[in-house]
């Protein structure tokens, strides 16, 4: 525990913030831009945030970011409308993920704009050793990304996950556990693995 | 037998529960009732709970919740759990009844929901008042989109990680749900269920028989 304050549930989103009571004894880091009435519920979010561009999120206002990882590399860009609710969710961004306004994402939910790790055997190899604790992360051979969008009013289902490149279409639904790896049009919605359109009312 | 440190913790004048050594400082809400012997590694499980009942959760006697078990609960949600049931990891998202069986085995991210599915029943018109109204509120709540639809699980099921159970399922007794497995529909009593979507597999034989289970519990008090 970092101090003897009973923690809050919430607190205000304030760039370089420390937050009283707050579990986890982490920063709010400076290069983030943040409307009014967006909260967050530890400094935890912005655990796996390594962003160093002059702005690697900029949210805006009433957001609500609840056990939400905002896992961003070095040149990470995430961008998040108003109004949007992410619960529990991991978003893991590379280059850029976008969020539109009003989007609500629930439990389990993962978001990803890359694939991590090269494709081929060599450079997953070569991967291994920049990754481990005698190598040297700028050594990395790279790997491919491409932004995701996840446009307006669009509700994401538990343990759902969206890969990269991935767009979603405004008002679209993604079902609980749907695994999604192409565009979804507007106004649909998807299940399955791999995600499908699917009809009817569950 | 493990140490129960919430027997050891201390109980606050208005009833909220400690646990001892518990790196979450908030602690367990009064109308939370534990069993005999139960286990909780942490009180941060109840961060999000938010039952006005005069009993919002039961835990039976022997059952445990391991890791970030969470409990999600609206302000007339009620968690009931049966004895020796082990929760790891769990998410219940409840605003009505969860109801859980006693010797269950449910594994970590899995969800357990009396909520929140069928989102195209609802509007976007209704969808974003929800959005606004949780904006206005101190909690952050988020009003259920239908009327929730309470979920069973009845005995000795066993749940795979990252499963869904969503509202108004049952799932029959002895029953399993593979990982990943989204449930919509209730699963008989000794079935097997996989898949995204969920696919019947086979019946296990019911061999969970009083005598079975008299066997196991004659087998533990030897020890």
């Amino acid at each position: 525990m970092s101090s003897e304050q009973t923690p809050q549930l919430f607190y205000e989103l304030k760039p370089g913030a420390i937050l009283p009571g707050d579990w986890f004894p982490g920063k709010i880091p400076s290069n983030i831009e943040v409307g009014e009435n967006t909260v967050l519920d530890s400094s935890i979010c912005f655990k796996h945030y390594f962003s160093v561009l002059p702005v690697g999120l900029r949210a805006g206002s009433n957001v609500t970011f609840w056990r939400t990882s905002l896992a961003a590399e070095e040149n990470a860009f995430i961008e998040i409308g108003d109004y949007t609710y992410i619960a529990n969710a991991s978003l893991v961004c590379s280059e850029r993920i976008s969020i539109g306004s009003r989007v609500l994402i629930a439990g389990g939910v993962t978001i990803a704009d890359s694939d991590f790790h090269p494709l081929m055997p060599a450079a997953r190899l070569a991967d291994t050793i920049a990754l481990s604790p005698v190598g040297n992360r700028r050594h990395r051979p790279s790997v491919s990304t491409k932004p995701v969008v996840i446009e307006d009013d669009v509700w994401i289902g538990y343990n759902a996950t969206i890969l990269k490149g991935v767009r979603v279409g405004t008002g679209a639904i993604v079902a609980p556990g749907a695994l999604v790896i192409n565009d979804v049009a507007p106004e649909t919605e998807v299940a399955g693995n791999p995600a499908r359109v699917v009809q009817g009312v569950r | 037998m493990r140490e129960n440190l919430v027997q050891t913790g201390k109980t606050e004048k208005d009833g909220r529960k400690f646990i001892e050594y518990d790196w979450y400082a908030r602690g367990i809400p009064p109308n939370v009732v534990l069993g005999e012997n139960v286990y909780l590694d942490t009180s941060y499980g109840f961060e999000p709970f938010h039952s006005e009942r005069e009993i919002g959760f039961r835990l039976g006697e022997a059952s445990g919740a391991y890791n970030m078990a969470s409990f999600i609960v609206g302000a007339d949600g009620m968690v009931e759990v049966g004895s020796y049931t082990v929760l790891g990891g769990t998410f219940i998202v409840c605003n009505d009844s969860v109801t859980i069986g006693s010797h269950c085995l449910v594994a970590w991210g899995s969800v357990i929901t009396d909520t929140w599915a069928g989102f195209e029943n609802a509007s976007i018109e209704k969808r974003r008042e929800i959005l606004r109204f949780a904006a206005t509120n101190a909690q952050r709540r988020l009003l259920p989109v239908d009327t929730p639809r309470p979920v069973v699980l009845e005995d000795n099921v066993w749940v795979g990680f990252d499963a869904v159970i969503l509202p108004g399922v049952t799932l029959g007794r002895g029953s399993i749900v593979g990982c990943k497995t989204i449930v919509t529909e209730d699963v008989p009593p000794y079935a097997i269920v996989v898949g995204n979507p969920a696919r019947f597999i086979r019946y296990l034989q019911p061999d969970d028989t009083p005598e079975a289970i008299e066997e196991a519990f004659a087998e533990y008090r030897k020890q």
